[in-house]
């Protein structure tokens, strides 16, 4: 079995399709802010990937080419026979916000708060955006690329 | 296995009186081994168990080492309890709750850390949310080292508890001098009735609480919809 099955080619034909996305690598295309939601209730209603595996993000503190900017990444399962799981992509410049997938995806909500509490990832139209893990005192966002491991919190450590 | 220095000595204040009566101070003393023998035979734990060290923990308590042969079995709140066992990693978040549930516990009591974690944080001492050991907050009478240690060592451990308690009663366990600075965050959370430090509001808010319960309460504790999200 592969590590790094292909992407499905159903998902893949639909989205070259409806969205322009012609390159879709195992790992999943980056999708536009602004189709996300658009996109992601067409895999729901019509391809039914109905769960909601993981979102996940990564902090890339900018070269001459990129500036700064997070990768949130999603995944999708698709239930029953011939299960498999689909990644897609978005790119977050710094200081900006995407669109939350809380509506589509219950599951999305938990998820999208770690983003927000250990990276900094704003989600507009998040139900109830707080911070998950870390205590509510807390300053900073500590997955970030520029942020000291060795930072106190008072009068803890 | 170190055994730390205690910061807290506990006397019944009925001792001096007892002094001035003659023929009770032999009563008294006798009475104290007795007390004593069940004191340490009778370690009641609260099992702050924070990660995997719990775990362990469980097992100690299990038919197959069995705790319970030497009086040490577990209760579900710190109101019952003798000793906090802390096993396993305290982090920023949990750090204010175990002071809390130690600060819940009445007098006298005890602390073992189980596990490197709860000793000095181990390797995750140096992460942004981890608390670099426990006795920067509470004292801990007995260190249990290991990652994590198995059952046998909770067990002597307990014993070396137990060891120290009988130590200490006997007045035997003075290592005034070897006594490490005490740390300032190992002072109670809220301060003792009496005690200048104290915030007067704290008591208004629990005479207030103590007036309110009953069956004439006056605030639902439970309100309908509490904890729920709107929406």
């Amino acid at each position: 079995m592969a590590f790094n099955p292909p992407f499905p080619p159903l998902a893949a034909a639909l989205l070259a399709e409806r969205f322009g996305l012609q390159d879709c690598p195992p790992e999943g295309p980056f999708v536009p802010r602004e189709q996300l939601v658009e996109l992601a209730r067409t895999l729901k209603e019509e391809l039914h990937y109905s769960y909601f595996v993981h979102c996940t993000a990564i902090h890339h503190p900018g070269t001459d080419e990129l500036p700064e900017h997070c990768v949130v990444v999603y995944a999708l399962r698709k239930l029953g026979q011939g299960s498999h799981v689909l990644r897609f992509r978005v790119r977050v410049p710094q200081g900006e916000t995407t669109p939350s997938l809380a509506r589509v995806w219950v599951g999305a909500d938990w998820e999208e708060r770690e983003q927000f509490d250990l990276l900094g990832v704003r989600f507009q139209g998040h139900p109830d955006l707080r911070r998950i893990m870390l205590p509510e005192d807390w300053q900073g966002h500590p997955l970030r690329k520029e942020y000291a491991i060795d930072t106190p919190h008072f009068p803890w450590r | 296995m170190a055994v730390d220095e205690s910061y807290r000595t506990f006397t019944h204040p009925l001792y001096g009186l007892l002094e001035k009566v003659p023929g009770l101070t032999l009563a008294a003393t006798t009475a104290d081994i007795v007390l004593t023998w069940g004191l340490q035979h009778s370690l009641w734990a609260f099992p702050m168990a924070t990660s995997c060290c719990g775990i362990e923990f469980m097992a100690t308590m299990t038919s197959r080492f069995d705790m319970d042969q030497f009086g040490t079995f577990t209760r579900p709140t710190p109101r019952q309890c003798d000793v906090m066992v802390v096993s396993g990693t305290v982090t920023v978040k949990m750090a204010p709750r175990v002071k809390k549930l130690w600060d819940f516990m009445p007098e006298p009591k005890w602390c073992v850390a189980m596990g490197s974690c709860a000793i000095s944080g181990d390797f995750y001492r140096d992460i942004y949310s981890v608390v670099p050991g426990i006795d920067t907050f509470i004292p801990v009478d007995v260190y249990v080292p290991g990652c994590p240690p198995a059952p046998d060592h909770v067990h002597a451990g307990m014993h070396q508890l137990a060891e120290k308690i009988r130590l200490q009663r006997a007045g035997e366990w003075n290592p005034e001098q070897d006594r490490p600075e005490r740390p300032l965050l190992c002072k109670p959370s809220i301060p003792a009735i009496g005690d200048p430090d104290r915030d007067p509001s704290v008591d208004e808010a629990q005479v207030l609480s103590a007036l309110n319960m009953g069956p004439g309460c006056t605030v639902d504790p439970i309100a309908p919809g509490r904890g729920r999200r709107e929406g």
